[in-house]
């Protein structure tokens, strides 16, 4: 024990040495900035800063980047809320709430309501991992393909409450976002499928490029085709950032929920914010008294899965400390980096190296209250974004979106594909397809069907293998349970309606 | 809203310049023809082209090279490095293949150029390129649970001959790809019926988690990636692919397959290509200067951090190399009926 406490305090000594701080502070702002451009993700942030890390002390070079990080992650909330533009996906179930609410003119309270969810679930999982982070490591490997599979398949049960009328077309929504999915080299036997021959589509189609498609250039076909509306005009103003005593009431829940769930599927190596943002807003719309107003605009249904996102970034720190594992792509390039300057982050960093291990996570405390005193004044400013002519508001969305997807492969292919992907979520709009259950198929899809192969070929084919795994019979229970239990309300409502009318 | 406009802007500007600043040298087309004999310099910047997004080995050996050329002053025109990702290096491959007969650029690549086309998913393979020079190896290993009953490759081989269906084999790329391949060629060595091998490749969560929890039972893998866990004693290292032990702490207690009685190697070679139609003078230029590279002090402590071996083959020796080894990878891939057409 005395050699953790020493660890803590010589991470401590990083952290709040001068240029720690500095280097926080760079990290937390080049982050938030460029996670807050539509399309630019921490993945694009930090290929950038790794020349720069070369040559650094790597305690202060890990610092940096993870500043990047979370502060990408923490910003990247602003181009969902205001523009429908999610870059990364750990923020694409922030728009489900964020963008209507700031279509109907509380653009303003939006943010401040993502800024202070992301503040609170960055700090309390910081202080989680603080605590916990030398007894992680074993719930970071805890889960096999089985489990996996499991918790992808609770995640999918979130179709049904993503859903806004038609159930029916949801599910041709998320069949079809399936079906993207498949495309590409098949990871199980090597095949490719669906490439038509094309090089190009031997690697699969990038999240950004369906993401940007469906969401943002949809979205800007919508607002070209209504723009005589009167209802557009709601959406220029920003209106209050002040949050009223009943909102903050609402974000006390999500906080103090989803900042421990969130944290739990972070530490999960594969899972991330993305995953645990949309289990975090399912959760949320099941056990809300009002499950109506989510996806109108519900101060729960923003804050639920800032919180969530924000926390998972700080859970996939455990698995790279702890284990050396990257949970993530943007944990991969940092480990990348690590290693780079001789650094071998796995069981032994803690004790070898525990300046780097506690310094970084004593860093998380300062970055986050650099990120909340960094975007709450700046609310009124990025807000104003909506205030910009729509003209030229629009086609600096394009713009971005295009840079976005370039920026992944460097390849002109993926930008017709963009447009493709813009042409069929506009059509799906207009023919009242919702996008989310599209998108989240995708997003599960892919890693529910190598969890479910994976599983088969262990256990020599036998569907017992889900059962028997402990983990993942409580992960099936409990989504059998998140898929009837709405079926199971809507048949008690007809009934009561029933009897009411007899 | 100004302020953000330019801040904005100036990301932006600074996002272009880190994508496009290696890009000023491609598509280059001022071949020499007149130069069949003789020195050959280059003339402008060089491009190398890494097959595959960045923070990836082939990446990593890429830029290395590049900035040792550049700090030791081995070559002095720019070189920039740009990532082609897509396709296991089918993108980036087709890519050189369009620049036929430029000097001025290269590109780095390993086993997946002879093992991609034979799957069948890259029209373009070794014999298209122009080899110019290898310059490191690293080495596979086999690793199991720490509690895992099988204490070396005998043992678990022999537990594979009697019931191949109780053990699976993990790796991070698909079947027919390299960790995969490799533990073929140690089992079917040692006489392992190698159809019956249970492979499942893990590409999300990195097969070390499944290993660590018990999901799977043999990691096959590159040795860097099982040092840091052998050291913390999580796992055990029943073989590494190199003909003799590695040098280094925890590294040289991995014993090799060699020395348990199975006589086969497997080396994970890394070296640079040009284009087809590459001028010979040009060749001979790089192959000099890969040599010196090889060779220098600041190259061999970037081997060091890295846990690289050296391996340099000049570009004669190299095709040679390559052929023999294609041919050997194609009669594995047979049996196992992985062949594309």
């Amino acid at each position: 024990m005395d050699g953790v406490l020493e660890g803590i305090v010589s991470g401590l000594q990083v952290a709040f040495s001068l240029q720690g701080i500095l280097f926080v502070l760079i990290g937390v702002f080049i982050g938030t900035f460029i996670g807050m451009l539509p399309g630019l993700g921490p993945i694009s942030a930090i290929a950038i800063m790794i020349p720069l890390t070369y040559g650094m002390d790597p305690a202060l070079a890990l610092v940096l980047m993870a500043g990047v990080y979370y502060g990408a992650v923490f910003g990247g909330s602003t181009s969902s809320i205001l523009l429908n533009a999610p870059g990364i996906s750990g923020t694409v179930a922030t728009s489900f709430d964020g963008y209507p609410m700031a279509q109907q003119g509380k653009a303003g309270k939006a943010l401040a309501v993502a800024a202070i969810s992301s503040f609170a679930g960055g700090t309390i999982s910081v202080i989680l991992l603080m605590i916990f982070a030398p007894v992680l490591a074993s719930v970071a490997i805890s889960f096999g393909p089985p489990a996996y599979f499991a918790l992808m398949l609770l995640g999918l049960t979130a179709i049904a409450s993503l859903s806004e009328g038609s159930t029916l077309k949801a599910l041709i929504s998320a069949v079809v976002g399936f079906m993207i999915v498949t495309i590409g080299i098949d990871p199980q036997t090597g095949t490719a499928r669906f490439t038509f021959g094309s090089a190009n589509l031997l690697d699969g189609i990038d999240f950004l490029v369906i993401a940007l498609g469906l969401f943002a250039l949809a979205e800007v076909g919508y607002l070209i085709i209504n723009r005589k509306q009167k209802g557009m005009k709601n959406a220029k103003e920003i209106g209050s950032l002040k949050l009223t005593k009943e909102d903050a009431k609402e974000m006390g829940g999500p906080i103090s929920r989803h900042s421990i769930l969130g944290f739990i599927i972070g530490i999960l190596p594969g899972a991330g914010a993305t995953i645990a943002s949309f289990i975090s807003y399912i959760t949320e719309k099941r056990i809300s008294k009002k499950p109506e107003e989510f996806g109108k605009g519900s101060v729960k249904g923003l804050a639920a899965p800032e919180v969530s996102n924000n926390a998972a970034t700080s859970g996939a720190f455990v698995p790279l400390l702890s284990l050396g594992i990257p949970g993530s792509g943007t944990t991969a390039v940092m480990l990348g980096a690590l290693l780079v300057m001789g650094i071998q982050p796995g069981p032994l960093l803690m004790t070898d190296r525990p300046e780097i291990f506690w310094g970084v996570i004593a860093s998380m405390y300062i970055g986050n209250i650099f990120l909340l005193i960094l975007n709450l004044p700046l609310i009124p400013y990025i807000a104003r974004v909506l205030t910009i002519p729509r003209p030229l508001l629009i086609s600096m969305v394009i713009m971005f979106s295009v840079i976005g997807v370039y920026s992944i492969s460097f390849n002109t292919f993926d930008l017709y594909l963009l447009l493709a992907f813009g042409v069929i979520g506009f059509l799906m709009r207009m023919f009242a397809f919702p996008a989310p259950p599209f998108i989240l198929a995708f997003i599960l899809g892919g890693m529910m069907e190598q969890a479910f192969r994976q599983s088969m070929t262990i256990s020599n084919g036998s569907l017992m293998i889900f059962i028997e795994n402990k983990i993942a019979l409580v992960l099936i229970i409990l989504s059998l349970l998140s898929f009837l239990y709405p079926i199971y309300q809507s048949y008690r409502n007809k009934k009561r309606a029933a009897r009411e009318v007899g | 809203m100004k302020k953000f406009l330019s801040l904005s802007l100036f990301v932006m500007l600074a996002l272009f310049l880190a994508a496009c600043g290696n890009d000023d040298s491609s598509g280059d087309d001022t071949t020499d023809g007149d130069e069949t004999s003789g020195e050959w310099e280059p003339e402008q910047s060089i491009e190398i082209v890494a097959p595959a997004g960045a923070g990836g080995g082939w990446d990593t050996t890429a830029r290395m090279a590049a900035q040792v050329f550049q700090e030791e002053g081995i070559i002095s025109e720019d070189i920039g490095v740009v990532n082609k990702p897509g396709g296991g290096g089918a993108v980036g491959w087709a890519y050189i293949a369009n620049q036929e007969g430029s000097n001025h650029n290269l590109f780095v690549s390993s086993s997946p150029i002879l093992l991609v086309p034979l799957s069948g998913q890259s029209e373009y393979g070794h014999e298209d390129f122009t080899p110019i020079a290898n310059v490191i190896a690293d080495y596979g290993a086999f690793a199991v649970n720490a509690d895992a009953p099988w204490e070396d490759l005998n043992e678990l081989f022999e537990d594979m001959k009697e019931d191949p269906s109780s053990i699976t084999v993990v790796g991070t790329s698909s079947p027919g790809s390299m960790d995969h391949i490799q533990f073929v060629r140690f089992a079917k060595a040692a006489g392992v019926d190698i159809t019956k091998i249970k492979y499942v490749s893990a590409p999300d969560a990195d097969g070390i988690t499944q290993i660590l929890n018990g999901s799977a039972d043999v990691y096959s893998t590159g040795v860097a990636e099982v040092v840091e866990q052998a050291k913390a004693g999580n796992i055990r290292v029943l073989a590494v692919t190199s003909e003799e032990r590695l040098d280094g702490d925890t590294l040289s207690d991995f014993p090799t397959a060699k020395e348990q009685g199975i006589d086969e190697v497997f080396i994970n070679w890394r070296g640079f290509f040009g284009p087809p139609g590459m001028d010979q003078a040009a060749v001979d230029y790089y192959e000099a200067k890969f040599k010196e590279l090889s060779d220098s002090d600041a190259f061999a402590e970037i081997r060091a951090n890295y846990g690289w071996d050296e391996m340099y083959m000049g570009s004669e020796e190299y095709k040679q190399f390559l052929d023999e080894e294609k041919e050997s990878l194609e009669s594995i891939l047979e049996e196992l009926n992985l062949l594309g057409e």
